[in-house]
C-alpha cells in the first residue's frame, strides 16, 4: 500500500509540476530590439543606407526609388503604345483608368509616407547618438542626406496629390514630421504647410550637407537640385534660374560619347545625383513588370528579358517621330533590334512591322534592363533655366538660347535657333524638348501637371498605337487626372481624409 | 473489475494460464446463431490457454482436438463470447447469442475511449476499408466525401501534394483552418502525408463537436482527426498480407473550345498579328546581337501574311500531350502481425511509386512501421510503441499556377500555338540569347524539361511511446509521448545553359541545396479515476500537455555551374565568383527556430444506466508567442446526452437507437498566421533588422511595431445532434446542427500610411459558421449468409452558412461585409455586349446599364469561393464474393474566375496566345447578338478583376471513386495456402457533371494554370496467408 501511494504522489507531480516555462518563455534568436539599434553614427549611417533601400522582406520599405515615376510617365503619358511583346501588362492605366485602386494612386502615396516615416525615425533616433567631434562631419553629411530624401519624399507627394501646387491655401498633404502611434488617422494639410515641412527640410540639409565626393550620394548639389525643382515646380522662378545657373556651372552638359556613356552606366558626366543600381542589391529584380509599383531594374517597365526582344511596352511613334537619327538621343532610346514600318499609318500588320523597342535602360554590370537611375541631371537645370527665363522674365530669346546650346550638344553640330514668339509657345517648345531629353526618365507626368496648360501641351499619342488599343490618344494637362487620387488603403483606414478626395474620383 | 470491456479486450482476458490434465480426443460440432438457428461460418474456436485453435466451415461445423476439462472458447464479431468445458461427450454444439453490448462501436472521445452508446459528442469513424488500396499519395484526399462536414478540397495534381481540410466550414481568416492531427498519440503536421503510407492505417476518427475537441484546446479549435494504425492482437498466429495495385493517371478534360493551327493562322491574319500575319518571332529565336552597339540601319522585316495553302499546310500539335502524360503508379505493401501472451506486433513495409500527370512531378515514397504493445502478466501495466519511418522523394517543378510563360509547365499546354512544333526547338536553342517573346512559351519550357530539376527528399520519423498503469482497478496513470521529425532536402537548379540562364543573365545558371529539419515533441500526462457504482459510472482525469518544436533550416544558393561537371547534388562544377563582377556571388542561408506549448486540465464524464450522460472539460494554455501579452487563456466544453431508446417506453418501438446530444465549449487557436509553430513568432515586438541595402552595404531596417494586445482566437460551439437506428438497423443515420463563432479574428487592420505602414495584425472581429451534418445509411438488401446478396446506400452531407458578423470595417474587399459570406466577392457586375457598338456593358450601382462603371459601382454578389453544400452518396453491392463501390461528391455553391478561359477569348492575346474558337463570335457589326465583345471594344480591358466576367459556378457532381471486385471464398482457398485473396478495379474521378469549363473544378483558386487532378484507374490484388 505504501508503495502505490509513493507511485500516486510521484505521478501527481509528474502530472501536474511539470516545468512548462521552456515551452512558453521563449526568445527567438536574430531579433534587434530598438534600444540596440542606433548607437553610434555607424548604425546611423546603416539606417541611411536602409533609407536608401528597398527591402521585399519587409512591409512598406520601398527605399529610394523612382521607377514608378519613369512607369507612371511611360504608361500614362505619351512615352509608349502597346507593344508586340504584350502580355496585357498596363493597359488599363494606358486607357487612362486612373481611380483610387489603381496601382498608382496607392504606391506614390503609399511609399512617400513610409519614406517619410523612417526617415523621421532615424532623426529621432540620430538625437540620442553620442557623437565625438571627430565624427561631427559625416554625422551631419548622414542627416542631411536623411533630410534631402524625406524633402524628396514629400515633395513627390504634395505634386501627386495637390491639384494646385501653387495654391498655398488648397488641400495639400498630411504633413507628419514625427513618428505618429499606429493609430493615427492625420486630414490633409494646406499646400503652404506642405511647402513649409519640405523648404525646413530642405534648409536644414543645405545647412548639413557637405561637398559632392560621388554622384551616388546625396551632396550639398542634389539638395540645391531638389530646390531648384520645387521652385520652378512651385513657379518661383528668379530663384530656380540662380540655383540652376550655379549648378550647370558645375555640372556642365556631356559630350554625345559621353552622353551615351552616362546611360550605359560608363561615365557620370551631366549627373548631379543618381541612384546606384548593383548586381545582387536590393534593387537587383525584375520588379512589377509592366506596372506603377516596378521596383527593379528600371528596363523591366518596358520589356522581359532585354531591350532586343519584343517589348511589351514600345516607344510612342509620335515620340519617335520627334527623334531626329542623327541626334545622340535617337540612339540612345530606339534599340537595334527595333523595325521601322514608314506606311505604319497605312499598313493594318504594323503592329507587327512597326516596332520600336525603348532601349534607355540597356542593363550594365551584365545584367540586362538594370541601370543607374538618373535623379537629376545637368540637362534639366539646363531646361528649368530655360522656363525660369520665361517665367520670371520672360526671356523668350534667352530659353531659345538654352534650347539650342542642349541640342548642339545632343546633335554634335551647330543646331538652328528656335524663335518663339510667346511664352506659351516657350513653354510648349521646352515641354517638347523635355519630352525627347527625358524620354523614359519619368518627368513627364509631373512636366505636363506643371507646365502642360501654359504650354497648350497635353497627353498626345500616335493615332495608330491608341486606336489600336481604346482609342485614349489625347489628354488634356487640366484634366482631372493629373492628380492621383488618394488610395482606397488610405480611405479604409482613414475614412475621414476620404472626404477630401481629390476631385473627379 | 467492474468496467466495461469490449468484446476484444474479454477475449484478451479469456487467455490466463491454465494447467490441463487428460487424453486428447477430437471435439466436433456445430455452431448455430441463437436469433435465427442458422449456421455461423467463421466462428473462432480455441483451446483456451493455448494456442490451438480453429474457425468454423460454412455449414458451422468445426473439429477440434481437446482433453476434458480443456474449455473451448467460442468468439464471433458481435456475438457474445461463450466458454464450454469438455466433458465425456466429443460433441459440443453451440446456439450463440447476440452480444449487444458488441454492437456498440468503440469511439474516441477525447483523450479516452468509450462506446458510441454512452459518447455525448459529435463524432465519426471512417474505416480502414474505405481508406485503403486508393491511389491517392496522401490519405487525406481519401477522406474526401465520406464524413458529414469535413470538405477536403485538392487543388493540385502533385503526387501526395496538400490538401485543404475544413470542418464544418472556415473557421478563421487568416489563422489555421485546418483540424489536428493526430497519429497514435502523436500530433503531426497537417499539411504534409506525402510520405506517409495509406496502407497502414486501420481507423480514422474525426472529432466535431466542441464537447470531444475542447481538451485539444489550443490546437484542436477546428476539429480534431484521430488516426489509428493497425495493431497486432494478443495471442495471434502470424498472418501475412500483401495489398498491391497499379494505376493509370490521366488529365481530365476541359470544354474550352480551342482553336485548332487553322482557325488560330486564319484569325491572325486577320488581326494583323502573329504568324498568321506574318511575325517571325515565333519562328523560333533570333541570332545573337551586340545590343550595345550604337546607330543601326532600320530596316522594316518584310513580314508577308500567309496564304491560305500555307495555313492549310500548318500542323496541329497537341501541347496537352506533350505537357501532359498518362501516369503510371505502382503501389505494394506487405504487412506482418502476430501477437504472444504479451505481447504483439504489427510490421508493415510499403513501396509505392506515384507518377504525376504533368511532366516532372512524380513521388517515390518507402515506409517501415512497427507498432509493438506489452503488458505485464498481472496486466496492470502496458504500453506500446508505434514507429513509422519513411522515405519520399518527390519531384515537385514549381511555379505552377503563376503566369511565368518560362517556368510554369501548364501554361505550355494551355498557351502554345498548335501550329508551332517541339523540332522547332532544335533549331531555336543554338542561337538562344537574343529576342526571346511570349510566343516561344513552349520553348521556354521544353528547354526548362532538360536544364531544370526540383525534387525534395524526406525523411519523415512518427513515433510515439504510451504507457499505462493502474494502481487499482480504478485508478490509472498514463502518458503518451510522442515526436514527429521531418527532415526535407530540396534541391533546385537552372543549369547553366538553359535558355533562361542565358535571358536574365549568369546569376540565373544556379542551384540551390537545403535542410529543413522539424521536431516536434509532444507529451500528455495523466490521471485518470473510473468507478461504476450502481447505475453511475464516472471518469475523472487530470491532463498537462507539453508542447516543443525546433526548426533548423539552413542552405545554400550557388550561382556559376560549370556544365562539365556539374551535377544537381554535387559541388565540382561551382565556379566561385570572380574579382571584376558580382556575378557568381553565392547565397547562404540558415533559420533558427523554436516554439512551444504547454496546458493543464481536467475531465469529467458521468453516465447513468447508459441512459443519461454529462461530461465537462476545462483547460489553461499557454502559447510562445502570446509571451508578452496575453499568454494563458481558458477553454471550457458541456455536453449532454439521452438515450431515449434506452428508456422503457421505449420497449417495442421501431427505434433501435435514437440519442439526443447537446454540447456547447470553446477552444482557442493560437496558430494565428495559418502557418504553423514557428510563424508569428515575434508579433509583440518592436523591431529592427540588418540587411543589405544601398550599393550593398549593411543596412538596418525598421521591420515591425509590435501589437502588445496580441491574444489568441477564440471559437465557440454549439452542437445539438440526434443519432438513431430504426429497423434494426437497417435504417441508420445521424443529423447535428452546430453553430461555430470565432471571435479575436487575428487580422489586418488598415493603418493610414501616415504611419509608415498601412496593415497591423490584431484581434478583431467575429466569423460565424452554423449549418447541418447529416448522414444517412440504408441496407436495401441485408445479406442473411456471407454471399447473399446485399446492397445498401448512404449520404453523408453538410449545409454551412459562413456569416462574418464584425470586421476591423463594415466592407472590405477580399475579405467580406459585415453579414456577408467570408472572401464575398465585390464585383461591377457585367451583363453582356453591346449588340449596337461591341462594347461591354455593366450595371452601375443603381442598376442601370453602362459602358463607364467606375468603382463605385462593385457591388456584394453573395457569392464566394467555399462550398455551401458538400458531401458524398455512397452505393454498394455485394453478392457471393463479388462487390460493387462506388461514392459521388457534390460540392454546391462555389464561385471561381476562369482566368484561363478569360485569356482564350482576349484578342489581345491575339499572336501571343492560343486562343478559343468561341472569340470567333466577336461582334463586328451593329445589330450583332453575341457574349464576345468587339475586339476594339474601349473598355475591354477597363475592368479586368473587379468585374463578374468570368466568374462561374464551380458547382460539380463527380464519381469520386468506384470500386469493383471479387473476394476469393475459402473453399476456393483451402489447401491454398492463402487465407484470403481479392481482386479490385478502381476508378477515381471517372466522371464528373459540371457547368465550369476548365480541366479541374475542385481547383479552389482564383487563378489560372494549376496543377489539376487527375482521374485514376488501377487494378489491384490483396492476398493474406
Amino acid at each position: 500500500m505504501m508503495k502505490k501511494i509513493k507511485y500516486l504522489i510521484m505521478s501527481l507531480v509528474a502530472v501536474l509540476l511539470v516545468n512548462c516555462n521552456d515551452a512558453i518563455d521563449i526568445r527567438q534568436v536574430g531579433l534587434l530590439d530598438p534600444v540596440n539599434a542606433f548607437r553610434t553614427v555607424d548604425d546611423l549611417e546603416a539606417g541611411l543606407f536602409g533609407l536608401y533601400s528597398r527591402n521585399g522582406g519587409i512591409p512598406n520599405t520601398f527605399g529610394f526609388d523612382i521607377t514608378p515615376e519613369i512607369a507612371l510617365s511611360s504608361n500614362f503619358c505619351d512615352e509608349i503604345s502597346i507593344g508586340a511583346g504584350t502580355g496585357g501588362q498596363g493597359f488599363a492605366l494606358y486607357d487612362f483608368v486612373l481611380n483610387p485602386t489603381s496601382a498608382a494612386s496607392s504606391n506614390f502615396w503609399i511609399r512617400n509616407l513610409s519614406q517619410n516615416n523612417r526617415a523621421t525615425v532615424l532623426l529621432e533616433a540620430a538625437q540620442v547618438i553620442e557623437v565625438d567631434p571627430a565624427d561631427q562631419a559625416r554625422f551631419n553629411q548622414l542627416l542631411g542626406e536623411i533630410h534631402t530624401i524625406r524633402a524628396y519624399a514629400n515633395f513627390e507627394l504634395l505634386n501627386m496629390y495637390s491639384v494646385d501646387v501653387r495654391n498655398d491655401a488648397s488641400l495639400g498633404i498630411p504633413v507628419v514630421d514625427f513618428v505618429p502611434p499606429l493609430t493615427f488617422q492625420p486630414l490633409r494639410n494646406t499646400v503652404g504647410e506642405g511647402w513649409d515641412y519640405i523648404n525646413s527640410d530642405i534648409a536644414a540639409a543645405e545647412g548639413l550637407l557637405g561637398p559632392a565626393t560621388s554622384t551616388d550620394r546625396i551632396s550639398i548639389d542634389v539638395v540645391r537640385a531638389l530646390k531648384a525643382r520645387t521652385l520652378a515646380t512651385r513657379g518661383q522662378y528668379g530663384e530656380a534660374l540662380t540655383l540652376a545657373n550655379n549648378l550647370l556651372a558645375s555640372y556642365p552638359i556631356a559630350d554625345r560619347t559621353a552622353h551615351r556613356d552616362m546611360f550605359l552606366d560608363n561615365s557620370d558626366e551631366g549627373i548631379i545625383f543618381k541612384l546606384q543600381r548593383v548586381r545582387n542589391g536590393p534593387f537587383d529584380r525584375q520588379g512589377a513588370t509592366g506596372s506603377v509599383n516596378a521596383g527593379g531594374w528600371p528596363g523591366a517597365v518596358y520589356t522581359f528579358a532585354d531591350i532586343l526582344s519584343d517589348s511589351y511596352f514600345e516607344m510612342d511613334r509620335k515620340v519617335f517621330n520627334m527623334l531626329d537619327p542623327n541626334d545622340v538621343r535617337f540612339d540612345i532610346n530606339v534599340s537595334p533590334a527595333s523595325t521601322i514600318d514608314p506606311n505604319y499609318m497605312t499598313n493594318p500588320n504594323s503592329f507587327a512591322t512597326d516596332k520600336i523597342i525603348p532601349a534607355k535602360y540597356p542593363g550594365s554590370e551584365n545584367q540586362p534592363l538594370m541601370n543607374d537611375l538618373k535623379v537629376f541631371r545637368s540637362a534639366e537645370m539646363l531646361l528649368i533655366a530655360a522656363e525660369a527665363r520665361v517665367g520670371a522674365n520672360n526671356d523668350l530669346a534667352g530659353a531659345a538660347q538654352l534650347i539650342k546650346q542642349l541640342r548642339d550638344a545632343r546633335f554634335g553640330s551647330s543646331q538652328p535657333l528656335p524663335v518663339y514668339n510667346s511664352a506659351q509657345e516657350a513653354y510648349g517648345a521646352i515641354l517638347d524638348e523635355r519630352r525627347v531629353e527625358f524620354l523614359f526618365e519619368g518627368h513627364r507626368y509631373r512636366d505636363l501637371k506643371r507646365l502642360g496648360v501654359a504650354g497648350n501641351r497635353g497627353i498626345d499619342r500616335d493615332l495608330t498605337d491608341c486606336n489600336r488599343q481604346s482609342g485614349a490618344c489625347t489628354l488634356a494637362a487640366n484634366d482631372f487626372r493629373f492628380t492621383l487620387p488618394i488610395p482606397l488603403s488610405e480611405i479604409n483606414a482613414n475614412p475621414a481624409i476620404g472626404e477630401q478626395q481629390n476631385p473627379g474620383y | 473489475m467492474k468496467l466495461k470491456l469490449t468484446w476484444l479486450l474479454t477475449l484478451f482476458m479469456a487467455f490466463v494460464m491454465q494447467l490441463s490434465f487428460g487424453q486428447e480426443k477430437d471435439i466436433t460440432g456445430t455452431v448455430t446463431a441463437a436469433s435465427d438457428g442458422l449456421p455461423l461460418p467463421g466462428v473462432n474456436v480455441i483451446v483456451k490457454g493455448t494456442a490451438r485453435g480453429t474457425q468454423t466451415d460454412f455449414d458451422g461445423k468445426y473439429s477440434i482436438k481437446a482433453k476434458a476439462g480443456d474449455i473451448l472458447v467460442f468468439s464471433f464479431v458481435s456475438m457474445k463470447t461463450t466458454e464450454k468445458t469438455v466433458g465425456a461427450a466429443s460433441v459440443i454444439d453451440l446456439s450463440m447469442a447476440d452480444d449487444v453490448a458488441s454492437l456498440d462501436e468503440v469511439v474516441i472521445t477525447g483523450y479516452s475511449t468509450t462506446t458510441k452508446t454512452k459518447s455525448s459528442v459529435s463524432s465519426v469513424r471512417v474505416s480502414s476499408e474505405t481508406i485503403e488500396n486508393r491511389p491517392n499519395a496522401s490519405f487525406v484526399q481519401t477522406l474526401s466525401g465520406q464524413v458529414p462536414g469535413l470538405n477536403i478540397t485538392t487543388s493540385t495534381g502533385q503526387p501526395g501534394g496538400n490538401s485543404l481540410v475544413q470542418l464544418r466550414g472556415v473557421g478563421s481568416i487568416n489563422g489555421n483552418t485546418e483540424p489536428l492531427f493526430i497519429i497514435d498519440g502523436a500530433p503531426v503536421d497537417e499539411d504534409n502525408f506525402r510520405s506517409l503510407n495509406p496502407q497502414e492505417i486501420a481507423s480514422i476518427d474525426v472529432l466535431k463537436d466542441a464537447g470531444a475537441t475542447a481538451i485539444y484546446g489550443n490546437r484542436g479549435a477546428n476539429g480534431v482527426i484521430v488516426i489509428k494504425t493497425r495493431q497486432g492482437s494478443y495471442n495471434q498466429g502470424l498472418k501475412v498480407n500483401y495489398n498491391g495495385f497499379v494505376s493509370y493517371s490521366a488529365i481530365q478534360g476541359n470544354d474550352y473550345n480551342l482553336m485548332n493551327s487553322q482557325q488560330l493562322l486564319t484569325y491572325e491574319r486577320d488581326k494583323g498579328r502573329g504568324a498568321g500575319a506574318g511575325a517571325t518571332a515565333n519562328k523560333g529565336f533570333r541570332p545573337v546581337r551586340d545590343f550595345l552597339t550604337p546607330g543601326f540601319p532600320a530596316i522594316p522585316e518584310n513580314q508577308v501574311p500567309m496564304t491560305d495553302a500555307e495555313i492549310a499546310a500548318a500542323p496541329n500539335f497537341d501541347w496537352f500531350d506533350y505537357f501532359f502524360r498518362t501516369a503510371v503508379t505502382q503501389n505494394h505493401t506487405v504487412s506482418l502481425s502476430s501477437g504472444g501472451e504479451n505481447s504483439t506486433q504489427f510490421t508493415s513495409i510499403g513501396f509505392s511509386d506515384t507518377q504525376g500527370i504533368l511532366v516532372q512531378s512524380n513521388l517515390t515514397r518507402f515506409n517501415v512501421r512497427s507498432n509493438v504493445t506489452g503488458k505485464s502478466s498481472n496486466d496492470k501495466f502496458n504500453y506500446g510503441l508505434n514507429l513509422s519511418m519513411n522515405y519520399s522523394k518527390s519531384d515537385e517543378p514549381n511555379n505552377i499556377g503563376s503566369g511565368a510563360v518560362n517556368r510554369n509547365y501548364v501554361l505550355g499546354s494551355l498557351l502554345s500555338f498548335p501550329y508551332n512544333t517541339p523540332d522547332q526547338f532544335g533549331i531555336a536553342k543554338p542561337g538562344v540569347i537574343a529576342a526571346p517573346s511570349v510566343v516561344d512559351t513552349p520553348f521556354f519550357l521544353i528547354d526548362r524539361l532538360q536544364e531544370f530539376t526540383r525534387f525534395e527528399e524526406e525523411v519523415k520519423i512518427v513515433a510515439s511511446v504510451n504507457a499505462n498503469y493502474k494502481f487499482t482497478d480504478y485508478l490509472s496513470a498514463n502518458v503518451v509521448a510522442s515526436m514527429d521529425y521531418q527532415n526535407e532536402v530540396l534541391t533546385f537548379g537552372q543549369f547553366p545553359n538553359s535558355i533562361n540562364a542565358q535571358i536574365f543573365g549568369g546569376n540565373n545558371e544556379r542551384i540551390t541545396q537545403d535542410t529543413d529539419r522539424v521536431f516536434t515533441y509532444n507529451q500528455v500526462t495523466s490521471l485518470n479515476y473510473n468507478d461504476t457504482f450502481g447505475k453511475h459510472t464516472i471518469n475523472l482525469g487530470a491532463y498537462t500537455e507539453y508542447f516543443k518544436a525546433h526548426r533548423r533550416f539552413f542552405g545554400f544558393l550557388s550561382r556559376g555551374l560549370n556544365v562539365l561537371t556539374f551535377a544537381p547534388g554535387d559541388g565540382a562544377g561551382f565556379i566561385d565568383d570572380g574579382p571584376n563582377d558580382d556575378i557568381f556571388v553565392d547565397d547562404v542561408f540558415a533559420t533558427k527556430r523554436d516554439a512551444g506549448l504547454f496546458s493543464y486540465f481536467g475531465s469529467l464524464d458521468y453516465d447513468y444506466d447508459s441512459k443519461y450522460g454529462f461530461a465537462a472539460t476545462v483547460r489553461r494554455d499557454a502559447s510562445y508567442r502570446f509571451a508578452d501579452s496575453n499568454r494563458w487563456a481558458t477553454f471550457w466544453s458541456v455536453a449532454g446526452r439521452w438515450n431515449i431508446s434506452n428508456e422503457a417506453f421505449m420497449d417495442g418501438s421501431v427505434f433501435n437507437n435514437l440519442k439526443l446530444r447537446a454540447s456547447y465549449g470553446t477552444a482557442g487557436n493560437q496558430d494565428i498566421t495559418g502557418a504553423g509553430p514557428f510563424s508569428a513568432f515575434a508579433e509583440t515586438l518592436d523591431l529592427f533588422t540588418t540587411d543589405t541595402g544601398y550599393i550593398s552595404n549593411q543596412a538596418i531596417f525598421l521591420e515591425q511595431v509590435g501589437n502588445r494586445d496580441l491574444k489568441w482566437e477564440t471559437i465557440a460551439q454549439l452542437n445539438i445532434g440526434v443519432d438513431f437506428g430504426v429497423w434494426n438497423n437497417r435504417l441508420r443515420g445521424s443529423v447535428d446542427y452546430y453553430k461555430r463563432n470565432t471571435t479575436d479574428l487575428f487580422q489586418s487592420i488598415n493603418l493610414s500610411a501616415t504611419t509608415g505602414f498601412t496593415q497591423q495584425f490584431a484581434n478583431i472581429g467575429e466569423l460565424e459558421n452554423r449549418g447541418v451534418d447529416f448522414q444517412l445509411d440504408y441496407d436495401i438488401f441485408r445479406a442473411n449468409q456471407p454471399g447473399d446478396f446485399s446492397m445498401s446506400v448512404g449520404v453523408v452531407g453538410n449545409y454551412n452558412v459562413n456569416e462574418l458578423i464584425d470586421l476591423p470595417v463594415d466592407e472590405l474587399p477580399g475579405t467580406g461585409r459585415v453579414g456577408g459570406p467570408l472572401g464575398e466577392y465585390f464585383l461591377i457586375r457585367y451583363v453582356g455586349v453591346n449588340p449596337a457598338n461591341g462594347n461591354l456593358l455593366y450595371l452601375d450601382a443603381n442598376d442601370n446599364v453602362t459602358e463607364t462603371p467606375t468603382t463605385d459601382d462593385q457591388v456584394w454578389t453573395g457569392k464566394n469561393i467555399l462550398p455551401d453544400w458538400n458531401g458524398g452518396v455512397t452505393f454498394n453491392l455485394d453478392y457471393k464474393g463479388f462487390f460493387l463501390t462506388t461514392q459521388w461528391n457534390y460540392v454546391l455553391g462555389v464561385d471561381r474566375f476562369d482566368s484561363d478561359y478569360a485569356g482564350f477569348v482576349d484578342v489581345d492575346n491575339t499572336g501571343s496566345f492560343q486562343l478559343s474558337a468561341d472569340i470567333l463570335r466577336e461582334w463586328t457589326q451593329p445589330g450583332d447578338i453575341t457574349d464576345i465583345p468587339s475586339p476594339t471594344a474601349f473598355n475591354r480591358n477597363s475592368f479586368t478583376a473587379i468585374d463578374d466576367n468570368f466568374l462561374y459556378s464551380g458547382d460539380y457532381l463527380r464519381l469520386r471513386f468506384a470500386s469493383f471486385g471479387y473476394n476469393f471464398n475459402q473453399d476456393i482457398l483451402e489447401g491454398t495456402g492463402f487465407t484470403k485473396a481479392r481482386v479490385f478495379f478502381n476508378a477515381e474521378n471517372a466522371i464528373t457533371f459540371t457547368k465550369w469549363r476548365g480541366f479541374d473544378v475542385e481547383t479552389r483558386d482564383n487563378g489560372g494554370a494549376e496543377y489539376p487532378t487527375p482521374a485514376t484507374f488501377s487494378v489491384g490484388l490483396e492476398l493474406g496467408f
